[in-house]
């Protein structure tokens, strides 16, 4: 736990969530300078259930510590629902983390 | 029948590849070549082809005109077009790629991250629309502070 922060919340009929996972992104050439591999979130996806509400390939180029903010329609989102997020970095590191939807 | 079959087998496969990858489109394995171009141009052929993206006043990017810090970089893209993927694109960056999204049904496009450039530049969005439309949004931007040292 702690590797990601998650927040989720449904507003009228919009889901709003925000995720901050905690990871360095080390781009290549600051990797190169430093002399350790360069590492960075590669996928990331996020699900309520079985329904898919988030998913991005990412590169280098994100910040250190990247925010992903999102919205989806809120429809068939049941109270005690999860949002689950699951990264993979560059090596090959898997992490998933769910949090309970707020606000219904 | 043989397609029928085809068909079959291809749904096994889905079933065993289940739980790693649910309905995932990793942009990066199916097209690593997007990844490593160097200019935005480049970039997008290699994801989408060879394409003709149209300016559209539902696909907006929102994005600092000076950026204090180039290492953290919020960049807002909203739209109400009806979207299957989307790709940003900068080209201060040694590569061009940032991300690519899958929109997944259901999804509504406000979506805000923040990505790091090492100096003033332009970023480009290309959005690929359900209808086989491509559209495109660009903001410029100045850096103060090059973000790219991690």
């Amino acid at each position: 736990m702690g590797n990601m922060k998650i927040k989720a919340k449904v507003k009228g009929d919009t889901l709003k969530c925000k995720v901050q996972a905690k990871h360095i992104m080390l781009p290549y050439d600051a990797a190169k300078k430093k002399g350790v591999d360069a590492n960075f979130i590669t996928h990331i996806i996020g699900k309520i259930g079985d329904r898919v509400v988030y998913e991005a390939s990412t590169s280098q180029f994100l910040s250190k510590n990247p925010i992903f903010k999102f919205e989806a329609k809120a429809e068939g989102v049941k109270k005690g629902d999860k949002l689950e997020m699951t990264w993979t970095d560059l090596s090959g590191k898997t992490v998933t983390e769910a949090k309970k939807v707020k606000g219904l | 029948m043989m397609e029928r079959r085809k068909f079959l087998g291809l749904g096994l496969a889905a079933v065993a590849l289940v739980p790693a990858s649910l309905s995932a489109v990793d942009f990066r394995k199916e097209k690593p070549d997007a990844f490593t171009a160097h200019n935005v141009a480049d970039s997008i052929k290699a994801l989408y082809g060879d394409i003709k993206p149209e300016a559209n006043e539902n696909l907006t990017v929102k994005a600092p005109d000076i950026a204090s810090n180039g290492g953290a970089i919020p960049v807002t893209i909203k739209s109400s077009l009806d979207l299957k993927s989307l790709a940003i694109f900068q080209d201060a960056n040694p590569e061009s790629a940032v991300a690519v999204f899958t929109i997944p049904a259901g999804a509504i496009v406000n979506y805000m991250t923040k990505i790091k450039m090492k100096g003033s530049g332009e970023i480009t969005i290309i959005a690929e629309g359900k209808d086989g439309k491509f559209y495109k949004a660009s903001k410029k931007l100045e850096v103060a502070l090059g973000g790219c040292e991690g």
